[in-house]
């Protein structure tokens, strides 16, 4: 092969798809990264929220709603789910003293049960959403679907949304004080029990956005949550647990280092080196590439 | 009082262990049937199920075998090769059945063949595909009616040879034993019909981006795309490709597990075009074959595919095969089923005594507009290939 095809058909196009399976662990992982950062909660459910939000575009996509009234409708929908499961299940054991444990346990039993449910509704075949945005573009040789493209540019400006939110607003700053100091904040008047839910269905609402805006590419189907969670872990734990800017930066370089290095090497082996760098950060660096936010 | 509980109860015990054989020659005959009934492959047990419990039902009404009502003993294998051993042996200690059948993973096929071997019985699977169960892995005890994966891969490259021919092929398989397999199965026949290769990869099982290998596809400028990903993996490589634009010009064939009505729909126009090898098809046009559709669709509301067929088949071959020995002891019921032809919902076929594999016409599908249609065929001579069994 001619190092101009090379460039042109394997190098340049690995590049530009590896950003958009970026972005798409990014959404993912965005969420994740709040919940832990703001509660200290892990959330081992967040890829089932992820598939409700598949789901629920599916439906309500079927039941005629268009895919940009979706994109609002059904984020807004998680939040009153992502609410009452942090009033049911994360509030009672949120004050044991082997927080981590029992949170870890409590949302990864929630994940069983949603996944079982959703295959009870739904049914365990795969289903598929039209894609929105037909068709593909053309640069410089470089073929990419519309959709993808429109993926990459969503992405960016929802990442940068809440960014702005947690970073520069009133409420980013309450959520961020709680988050540092709980009795501290609520001494000042930070309603911090009311900060906790909305956080945390906040976080449930982006896994909700993310399965809308990725269920045509991906497909549907029950176990669906699965597929992104240990990605989306290894990049909260190499961004720097609960930092924004750490999940981007390190949802972006993961899925480079696994795009380019499946040219070289078989496949099977870029989980390992992905991985293998989560090991290595929380061995040498468990602070992560950006520390953890609200405790930097 | 509780010595003599036990004394009769131990009388008993040895009462009903003595009349036992002469009952089991009168008795209705029991087959075992262990099947995945739980986990991922429980659409293909329900099939085995459906297939076998129709033929038991025609069977019995016509008279049975040699006059003997057949009785059906189904155990869930969960498509584990340990599971599938321990039930197995339950089935033929504890409720002493003459024969053994409904394994789907071929690992499960190979184990309970040494367990038949060991406890002196017959078995048949009517699902496995890996060739190795009747070459280097055969078995003096087991039966393949099914067709097995180079049976498939001869079909399909006989057709795309005619179709495409000297046509540069792209390989793309999951990353596992079934995959490596069949990519190894198909690129052997394909090459022998003069195809090229245009290069490989094998992706992870359960993928979520295949986009990562278009650039290698691209760059290698292939005509046809063969694959054996399956259930999600295909809709999301399938879409993919679409997506991306590749699938105009391209001709995509697969393993005959890899597009199914399971994922057919999530698929949509992204499958049209894509072609197999399989050993049944419902669209078959035979008389024989439309009664057993209607029958089959009247029993579960849902039409037959390899593995009812084949299941149905099978119970039809040990009839023939038990009142040709006049008996059902092993030996005579082995000798009996070597070079056997029976009726079959697909046709004639035949039992091979070199290696216990059925010989059967292979068909070539496609799907055109979202459902299979039949393009081709070949003769059961030309699929079989040699026979590599040398324990027997």
């Amino acid at each position: 092969m001619s190092p101009i095809d090379y460039l042109q058909f394997v190098l340049a196009p690995q590049v530009v798809n590896g950003l958009a399976l970026g972005v798409a662990v990014v959404l993912v992982a965005l969420g994740l990264t709040i919940i832990f950062g703001m509660l200290d909660v892990i959330n081992m459910s967040h890829g089932e929220f992820y598939a409700i939000g598949a789901y629920a575009a599916l439906a309500l996509g079927a039941a005629g709603i268009g895919f940009w009234f979706l994109l609002v409708l059904v984020p807004v929908l998680m939040i009153p789910l992502g609410m009452a499961a942090e009033r049911l299940l994360i509030r009672p054991v949120f004050d044991t003293k082997d927080r981590h444990v029992t949170t870890l346990l409590v949302t990864f039993g929630l994940g069983l049960i949603v996944e079982d449910v959703l295959k009870v509704i739904f049914g365990a075949n795969t289903q598929r959403p039209p894609t929105p945005i037909p068709g593909a573009s053309e640069f410089f040789g470089i073929i990419l679907p519309n959709y993808r493209l429109f993926l990459i540019l969503v992405g960016a400006a929802i990442v940068l949304g809440v960014a702005f939110v947690v970073y520069k607003t009133r409420l980013g700053a309450m959520v961020r004080a709680a988050a540092f100091d709980r009795n501290m904040a609520a001494s000042l008047g930070v309603p911090v029990s009311l900060v906790y839910a909305g956080t945390f269905a906040f976080g449930v609402g982006l896994a909700g956005l993310a399965g809308v805006l990725l269920a045509p590419i991906y497909s549907v189907f029950p176990t669906m949550g699965r597929d992104f969670i240990l990605l989306a872990f290894t990049v909260v734990i190499v961004g720097g647990m609960g930092s924004i800017w750490g999940a981007v930066v390190a949802g972006l370089l993961l899925t480079q280092v696994q795009a380019l290095a499946s040219l070289v090497i078989s496949p099977v082996w870029t989980d390992p080196i992905v991985f293998g760098t989560m090991v290595a950060f929380l061995v040498f660096r468990p602070q992560g590439l950006f520390g953890r936010l609200g405790h930097a | 009082m509780n010595i003599i509980i036990r004394l009769t109860a131990a009388a008993l015990l040895a009462a009903t262990a003595l009349s036992q054989p002469a009952f089991a020659q009168s008795g209705p005959i029991k087959i075992g049937v262990v099947t995945p009934l739980s986990g991922t492959y429980t659409p293909i047990g329900q099939q085995v199920r459906w297939g076998l419990e129709l033929a038991a039902k025609e069977i019995n009404a016509a008279g049975g075998i040699s006059g003997r009502q057949v009785n059906l003993l189904f155990e869930d294998e969960e498509a584990n090769p340990s599971v599938a051993v321990q039930k197995a042996e339950k089935l033929l200690q504890v409720e002493k059945v003459d024969f053994l059948t409904g394994t789907v993973n071929s690992g499960s096929t190979l184990a309970v063949a040494q367990l038949a071997e060991r406890n002196a019985k017959l078995a048949a699977t009517t699902v496995s595909f890996a060739d190795s169960i009747t070459t280097d892995k055969c078995s003096p005890n087991m039966f393949r009616v099914n067709a097995r994966a180079e049976q498939q891969s001869v079909a399909l490259a006989a057709w795309l040879a005619k179709e495409k021919p000297k046509a540069k092929v792209f390989y793309l398989g999951p990353d596992y034993e079934m995959g490596r397999s069949t990519v190894a199965a198909f690129k052997s026949s394909a090459e022998k019909g003069g195809a090229q290769s245009g290069g490989e990869v094998f992706a992870p099982l359960d993928s979520k981006d295949y986009t990562q290998y278009f650039g290698q596809i691209r760059a290698s400028r292939p005509q046809v795309v063969y694959t054996s990903v399956a259930g999600n993996d295909t809709v999301r490589l399938l879409t993919q490709l679409q997506d991306f634009g590749l699938l105009s010009g391209l001709t995509v064939v697969g393993a005959s597990g890899t597009v199914t009505s399971q994922n057919i729909t999530a698929i949509g126009a992204a499958a049209e075009g894509f072609a197999t090898g399989v050993g049944y098809s419902p669209q078959i046009d035979s008389p024989e074959n439309k009664t057993f559709v209607a029958a089959f669709r009247a029993a579960n509301k849902t039409d037959p595919d390899l593995y009812g067929a084949d299941s149905y088949g099978l119970l039809f071959a040990y009839k023939a095969a038990v009142e040709k020995a006049g008996s059902t002891e092993t030996d005579k019921v082995r000798e009996a089923l070597r070079g056997l032809s029976w009726q079959t919902p697909q046709g004639t076929k035949t039992i091979r005594a070199g290696d216990h594999q059925a010989m059967q016409p292979m068909y070539v599908v496609r799907v055109t507009k979202g459902k299979f249609d039949i393009i081709d065929n070949v003769s059961s001579e030309s699929a079989i290939g040699p026979d590599a069994c040398t324990r027997f």
